[in-house]
């Protein structure tokens, strides 16, 4: 394409009617520029052809400008800004908008769904806590009922022989029960009923056999039953005070109650 | 009185952002440019349409306007006849997925009477008549034109470049005679 080309080839028509692709038209373009002649040929066709257009001019009815008087009250956006990219706008915020309340459900549906795992948790806990509170009472229950069911079954039994150990003079009041089994070879005493000691004395049961009186243990006035030892062949059970810790022979003297088997 | 600006003021006013420059423009061009869109489009409803879609085209477009390249009218054209084929070819597709017959035996019976064109271009020879009227009033390419009229392109050119050069000669003796005019006048 050159200045003639341009010139006599009617591409200067087709330039000024559009029909030229962009390329084109940048080459007619910079031709112009650099062609003052040209350029003014260029013009003069300009003119023409815009003379021919107001010749053939119609009048286009009043309403079409009323109509784009309004349609530019409306377009208050910038001119730059093409129509079609508002709604692009209004769809990428409308988006926007969709993923914000969504990622607002989330967030609240979150919350509330973290608040009830820890309050399930928190329960979960109280009833943990409670389920093993109520074991160790269980437990507890059962060794106390076994406990007792044990001393029952101890005292209340038919080879069970209940001896009632009352004070004489040195402590008058006191009492104990000892209950001896000759077939088990047991011997358990109640001792609540003596009176309680200085912190230095504990009473001692002896046995006395053959005139000798044999250790069967101290007794404890804390517990309910006291498991002693069984000693055969025992003429009767004797309680004395003694030294705290107990003795190696009875003191006669402290001798507060006997019973004869 | 109203003061009258430039085409140029008006564009510089336009490029402003000034609405009321547009109406200028509009006053002094809408009647070519609305010749040129009825005569492509044959529908009165649908230039109208076609005409403010073009103006509000020159609006947004017009910072991409440059005078360097050429006329404010020249673009203005161009826009308003694009605007009208793009229109047209979203039509013609549309009906003639329809029914062919239908559109083209409608398109012959609205055969309007502002087809006929006026001024100088009719004192040229009817070829010359005919090709301006196929490239500048029918929207046709030099490519189509030259089909529709059955000649070979190179002559379909040359067609072109006489009927201009006749029409140049017409203007340039209204010209004289204006002048000759004011002269015996004066």
């Amino acid at each position: 394409m050159d200045r003639n080309s341009i010139k006599e080839d009617g591409i200067l028509e087709q330039y000024l009617l559009g029909e030229l692709n962009r390329e084109q038209r940048a080459e007619v373009h910079s031709i112009l520029q650099e062609d003052p002649e040209l350029k003014k040929h260029f013009s003069t066709m300009e003119a023409d052809f815009e003379r021919l257009a107001m010749e053939n001019a119609i009048a286009p009815h009043p309403r079409v400008k009323e109509s784009l008087e309004k349609a530019l009250a409306k377009a208050e956006t910038p001119p730059t800004q093409d129509s079609k990219v508002v709604p692009l706008k209004n769809n990428k915020r409308s988006y926007f908008y969709a993923a914000a309340s969504l990622a607002a459900i989330f967030l609240l549906s979150s919350f509330w769904l973290y608040n009830q795992w820890q309050s399930s948790e928190e329960n979960l806990q109280v009833l943990q806590n409670k389920t093993s509170d109520l074991q160790e009472r269980l437990v507890t229950l059962e060794k106390n009922y076994e406990e007792t069911n044990g001393r029952y079954q101890t005292i209340n039994n038919p080879n069970v022989i209940p001896l009632l150990l009352t004070g004489n003079q040195v402590l008058p009041g006191s009492r104990a029960v000892a209950y001896v089994n000759h077939r088990t070879k047991q011997v358990v005493l109640n001792p609540q009923g003596l009176p309680a000691l200085e912190s230095d004395k504990t009473y001692q049961m002896w046995a006395d056999v053959d005139g000798v009186m044999i250790n069967m243990g101290v007794v404890p006035i804390d517990e309910e039953l006291i498991s002693l030892k069984y000693i055969d062949k025992a003429e009767s059970l004797n309680i004395t005070i003694e030294p705290a810790g107990g003795n190696d022979h009875p003191t006669v003297e402290n001798l507060i109650s006997n019973v004869y088997l | 009185m109203k003061k009258t600006y430039t085409d140029k003021q008006l564009i510089e006013q336009l490029q402003n952002d000034n609405k009321s420059a547009l109406f200028e423009l509009y006053n002094r061009y809408s009647g070519a440019l609305y010749g040129v869109v009825l005569r492509i489009c044959g529908d009165e409803n649908k230039a109208e349409d076609l005409l403010q879609e073009t103006f509000l085209k020159i609006w947004q477009k017009i910072h991409l306007y440059d005078p360097d390249k050429g006329r404010f009218f020249t673009w203005a054209y161009r826009i308003a006849k694009n605007t009208t084929l793009n229109a047209l070819r979203n039509t013609k597709d549309l009906i003639q997925n329809e029914d062919l017959s239908v559109y083209e035996s409608k398109s012959e019976s609205e055969t309007p009477d502002y087809s006929d064109l006026c001024g100088s271009i009719k004192k040229l020879d009817s070829h010359h008549q005919e090709a301006l009227e196929l490239v500048y009033y029918k929207g046709l390419t030099h490519r189509e034109a030259h089909e529709e009229m059955g000649v070979p392109l190179g002559t379909f050119k040359s067609y072109i470049q006489q009927a201009l050069r006749e029409l140049r000669k017409t203007y340039q003796k209204e010209l004289f005679l204006l002048w000759l005019l004011i002269e015996t006048m004066g």
